[in-house]
């Protein structure tokens, strides 16, 4: 697959529901009861449940995946921070696009923008990724 | 560590959507990570006594696919502590290894504490 600067990630919309949360939260065995208990994430700052900043990463990296399907898990790089918190139920928007191609004595490495847009637009993580390409 | 494909079933579960990518006999590199993770604060007592914590910030950097069930070494070290106003940063950095003791990951990640409550 040709990629160029400029090109889209394939991106995807999701609703984080609190079943997905309770599944990753088995799977990772982060149990923090912001996550999970709904009295206990009333007296937070957050008011409501919220979903762990690494699911809504994990979504990011799923898209990464499927872009670059053999190169992502074979010399990938990210570093996002975590803008704003998922609220249980919410349905964010996974988005990314190539910003650079840079040639290297390892290959072709694409840059991209990356990040996980909650229903108001704002940012829930937001960063930049480096892929080998094929 | 070894992750299961029990609990690859799970983060699956949690993730997946009808486009999600077939990994074959590999694991997305975020769960080792994830679990990694999880036990490294939980040992730093960071999920204990209420303490409100907000993941702020996550580095990752991966060199190779990790199959199901093989056995990867997640060695962490506390990297950064400071405090800033009513907030306790703490930055756990993770090196991932197989069992040759060849690298096949890295990971940053960045925690708030809420000192207010602890």
């Amino acid at each position: 697959m040709t990629h160029s600067i400029g090109d889209k990630l394939s991106g995807f919309k999701r609703e984080i529901t609190q079943e997905r949360v309770n599944s990753y939260a088995e799977a990772s065995g982060d149990h923090n009861p912001i996550h999970l208990d709904a009295a206990y994430a009333a007296s937070t700052q957050f008011g409501t449940r919220i979903a762990h900043g690494m699911l809504s990463l994990a979504l990011v990296t799923e898209m990464l995946a499927i872009d670059f399907p053999k190169t992502w898990h074979s010399g990938g790089n990210l570093k996002v921070r975590f803008s704003a918190p998922v609220i249980s139920g919410e349905t964010v928007k996974i988005y990314g696009e190539i910003t650079d191609i840079t040639k290297t004595n390892l290959g072709l490495i694409a840059t991209c923008s990356i990040g996980c847009k909650k229903p108001d637009g704002t940012n829930a993580v937001v960063g930049q990724a480096t892929v080998p390409l094929e | 560590m070894t992750i299961s494909s029990d609990t690859v079933n799970l983060y699956t579960k949690a993730i997946g959507g009808g486009e999600s990518p077939d990994y074959g006999d590999s694991q997305a590199p975020l769960i080792l990570v994830a679990v990694a993770l999880t036990k490294l604060i939980d040992e730093l007592g960071l999920f204990s006594g209420g303490l409100q914590t907000i993941h702020a910030g996550q580095e990752v950097s991966w060199t190779r696919p990790v199959k199901i069930g093989e056995k990867i070494y997640a060695r962490g070290k506390l990297s950064g502590n400071s405090v800033r106003g009513n907030n306790r940063f703490v930055t756990v950095k993770v090196s991932y290894n197989d069992e040759t003791r060849t690298k096949v990951g890295s990971s940053s990640s960045t925690i708030i504490v809420n000192t207010e409550h602890s």
